[in-house]
């Protein structure tokens, strides 16, 4: 599993970091995930700390089976161009035909795929990325450099409504002009080896090439349904495609999948998606009628049910959350008074207890989460709904009746009345709205006070770049703070944890005082699966790594 | 008889255009058409995009002349583009626009995109009603033997025990709608917490394969339902049957009373429920939307649901005139059936 050649010297700051590790300043997932960013390979990263590369726990136990059908229950949505994909369904469809450049373990290692390697400079300016060999498409054609230019050329491409990977690749683009690649930012040095030249240091290029719109596409990619004519590298295609029924992948038998050299597997012979809609019990009488064998993920209402059916659980401690944010072009959110005021009448703590079966870390209100490396720990006003009801009234709109809306699956509306009812305990007038998930999703940016779900990111900078960065595609908050945004840009710009610590401690400090949202707990995700699936433990990202999946034959 | 079944079609042709219209109106509002341009487009667009991107799309002309377009009576809009590219209502893509027809709505048979499911509205209703067809031809099974034998039993004495017990049974299962029994079903005969797991609480699957298992608890759902409804009507038609003075006389002639049920009786006593079987078909429309979203039965009801939800505006017009076509229809084949039923009709 190594993939650096053992010779080349080791990227200086994870010597540095491993240092850090050793003197218990950085913990060892925060220490893969950086590490293994600046492109040393999972194997050596561990070296440096001392530890040998844990297999996992099937690999000791079990050897995989080939063949079989696997069933799981997931919302599915209509096939679009990769990187407009906002939801991580999109992606695991995706997923079965097309591969990515590098992509997140659940450890929090970067595991190198159509890239075998990368390497940064030491100041993350200038990054040096080596195309894996072997690669091919399955129409036939050599996967190269070429491609890999193909597809930052397409993420930069920030005219296209949607593509959220333009916000990923500003580094690389021509931001203020052409809104597309930078002319020379990119550069084929041999066929084998593409060098980018960053128009600033930006630690985390290669860890967002990871994010699930960041799937890889052939040249000949029309941007339009990439269902119609799968062409990609991975190891199956699509069979049926029917939105909100049912999505099928079925295993290329013309094609000869690079990963099996490299990973093993894939095992399965065909993945069955079926819609079960939002409403946890619909999927929990299909899986009592053994019409699936996993469940995408389980609501904390239903773990002891699962539990209770024999199947397996897997669990994941993300950075994945709910904001409930307030839409600060809309009244009287615009008030900076009334935001504040409404997170000082709500205890997170509460809101975990209530909205997630306290399954989970309760958070801070500034998306910062402690499993991010730069977090820092910053002080938040303490609840006090009394001086919230009064904040109103100074505000004028201590008889306003405020509306929050959320989406109606089971936690993230749970915790939505968690937060109204404290309002009203507070004696705020609330009034709750639930919508269901085919409408809430049409105008998610819009909504004047509403709960988002927001996946994790491995760093704590990227997810505030995709939300709270001013222009950005999913800012949903209206919010455009000149502070913030250059703290937030030098914060890109520091490779070092430490450092970068100090600059983020202000950031999560102005996300505080503008009230951008009230966000009140970190997620633990839940998968349960029959006992006989394995590999398919839940991902913190939600990702699907097909390839790792397998079922042992049922007697 | 001829002119009395054009009469009826062409009924069924006004309310259709009254209806789709009526569909067609209220889908088109202008929040409803932001909402499209904001999930075609992006939902970050502002108001002024909002109206160029509706312009560009045809929905930019008064509302009647887009219901022509959609019936076929009026062309189809064209645009043309910047890049001098002329795109069209029928106009597909990658399609010559010299090629391409003027005219596309029902009338030429196209039916038109559906923008939830991503196919054509013809394909999604033709596939989705074949699934209700499937629900709705095993409940017709369920439902009319089972409603016809518990209506004659208890109509055969009034006021027997049999028939003080069926008729209570009857009114208890009518009176309670499919999201309860439906409920009650999978709580009872599903779930481990109850530990029967005689059926599957889920129809997912039934919708490839069919069987006793999967397929038990929809077809129970609408067809109870139903069932109480039909057997009070048969009730009461046998009982007002049976009162019948050629009844007494083959009573009196000293027919046995299982023989003046089967061969007096009973035919006499099916027409009005011939009337009300076929008259709850459109009701079971109805029930097949709870009962489908309930146990995920993805049919003709559950993409009502979708397209509602959605917005979907041609999908929902679809979904309108077979909704129109089947009342009328069943209606149709009623009072045909009557007639042929009842010499008395026949005649006059």
């Amino acid at each position: 599993m190594t993939h650096t050649t053992k010779d080349r010297a080791v990227h200086p700051a994870a010597l540095l970091y491993a240092e850090e590790v050793k003197t218990g300043h950085m913990s060892r997932r925060e220490f893969l995930t950086r590490s293994t960013a600046l492109g040393v390979s999972a194997g050596v990263a561990y070296g440096l700390i001392g530890l040998p590369v844990p297999a996992r726990a099937q690999d000791a136990a079990m050897t995989p089976v080939e063949g079989g059908t696997l069933r799981m229950s997931m919302e599915l949505r209509p096939t679009k161009d990769p990187r407009t994909w906002d939801w991580s369904e999109y992606a695991n469809f995706g997923r079965g035909w097309l591969d990515y450049m590098v992509e997140y373990e659940p450890d929090g290692s970067l595991r190198p795929m159509l890239l075998e390697s990368w390497e940064a400079n030491e100041d993350a300016t200038e990054w040096t990325l080596k195309v894996r060999q072997g690669v091919k498409w399955n129409n036939g054609d050599d996967f190269t450099a070429e491609d890999v230019v193909n597809n930052i050329k397409r993420w930069c491409d920030g005219t296209v409504e949607g593509n959220s990977m333009a916000g990923r690749m500003d580094t690389l683009r021509d931001v203020e002009g052409t809104n597309q690649m930078r002319d020379g930012a990119v550069e084929i040095v041999d066929p084998a080896t593409v060098k980018l030249h960053l128009s600033a240091p930006d630690i985390a290029i290669v860890t967002n090439m990871a994010d699930y719109p960041a799937a890889v596409v052939h040249q000949s990619y029309d941007n339009g349904d990439p269902a119609a004519n799968p062409i990609g590298t991975g190891a199956w295609l699509p069979e049926q495609n029917e939105v909100g029924v049912k999505q099928v992948l079925v295993r290329n038998p013309d094609h000869t999948w690079w990963g099996t050299a490299v990973y093993g597997g894939p095992y399965l012979d065909r993945i069955e998606y079926i819609d079960y809609g939002t409403d946890p019990a619909a999927v929990l009488a299909a899986a009592e009628s053994g019409e699936i064998d996993a469940i995408y993920g389980t609501t904390p209402d239903f773990v002891e049910i699962y539990d209770g059916l024999g199947w397996a659980k897997s669990e994941a401690v993300t950075a994945t959350t709910v904001a409930i944010r307030f839409q600060q072009a809309a009244e009287p959110y615009n008030n900076r008074d009334v935001r504040r005021a409404l997170q000082q009448a709500v205890d997170n703590a509460v809101v975990l207890e209530l909205g997630y079966n306290n399954l989970g870390l309760v958070a801070e209100n500034h998306h910062v989460c402690p499993i991010h490396p730069e977090y820092a720990e910053v002080h938040r006003p303490p609840v006090d709904p009394a001086a919230a009801k009064a904040a109103l009234d100074a505000a004028g709109v201590g008889d306003f009746e405020f509306e929050l809306i959320s989406v109606d699956d089971q936690y993230e509306s749970a915790s939505c009345d968690a937060v109204a009812a404290q309002c009203r305990d507070a004696g705020i007038n609330v009034k709750r709205t639930v919508l269901p998930g085919s409408t809430f999703w049409n105008d998610w940016t819009k909504y004047p006070w509403s709960c988002t779900l927001w996946n994790m990111r491995p760093l704590g900078v990227q997810v505030l770049n995709l939300a709270y960065k001013a222009g950005a595609a999913w800012n949903e908050t209206s919010f455009n703070n000149p502070d913030f945004e250059a703290l937030l840009a030098q914060a890109n710009s520091i490779a070092d944890a430490d450092a970068r610590r100090e600059v983020m401690a202000k950031i999560e400090q102005v996300l505080l005082d503008e009230g951008v949202a009230i966000q009140p707990y970190w997620r633990s995700l839940i998968r349960h699966t029959a006992t006989n699936v394995h590999g398919a433990d839940v991902h913190p990202t939600f990702e699907h790594h097909h390839y790792k999946w397998w079922m042992e034959p049922v007697n | 008889m001829l002119m009395f079944i054009a009469r009826r079609l062409l009924t069924m042709l006004g309310t259709a255009i009254c209806l789709t219209f009526l569909v067609f109106w209220l889908t088109n509002l202008a929040p409803n058409l932001e909402k499209i341009a904001k999930t075609e487009a992006g939902s970050r667009i502002t108001d002024a995009e909002v109206e160029s991107w509706l312009d560009k799309n045809g929905f930019g002309q008064p509302l009647l002349v887009r219901y022509g377009e959609w019936l076929g009576v009026l062309p189809g809009w064209t645009t043309t583009d910047e890049s001098g590219a002329v795109r069209g209502r029928c106009i597909a893509s990658g399609q010559d626009p010299a090629e391409a027809p003027r005219f596309c709505g029902i009338l030429q048979g196209d039916w038109g995109y559906s923008r939830v499911f991503r196919e054509d509205v013809a394909s999604v209703i033709g596939t989705r009603l074949a699934l209700t067809g499937k629900l709705m031809a095993w409940v017709l099974v369920v439902m009319v033997p089972g409603a016809l034998i518990l209506g004659i039993l208890a109509g055969m004495r009034e006021g027997s025990r049999t028939d003080r017990v069926l008729s209570t049974a009857s009114i208890a299962i009518t009176a309670t709608p499919e999201y309860v029994s439906g409920v009650v079903f999978i709580a009872v005969f599903t779930s481990s917490a109850v530990g029967l797991k005689w059926f599957n609480g889920s129809a997912t699957s039934a919708m490839d394969d069919a069987n006793l298992v999967n397929f038990t608890l929809p077809v129970l759902t609408v067809a109870l339902y139903a069932m109480g409804y039909v057997a009070r009507m048969t009730r009461a038609s046998m009982t007002e049957v049976m009162t019948a003075q050629y009844i007494r006389t083959a009573r009196l002639k000293g027919v046995s009373f299982p023989q003046v049920v089967l061969r007096h009786a009973l035919r006499n006593a099916l027409i009005a429920p011939f009337t009300v079987i076929m008259l709850q078909i459109p009701w079971l429309l109805t029930g097949v939307v709870i009962v489908e979203s309930l146990f995920n039965y993805k049919g003709f009801g559950w993409t009502l649901v979708e397209a509602a939800g959605n917005n979907d505006i041609e999908l929902l017009l679809g979904i309108s005139v077979v909704s129109v076509v089947v009342v009328l229809l069943t209606q149709l084949i009623s009072d045909v059936g009557y007639v042929y039923l009842n010499p008395r009709l026949r005649l006059s």
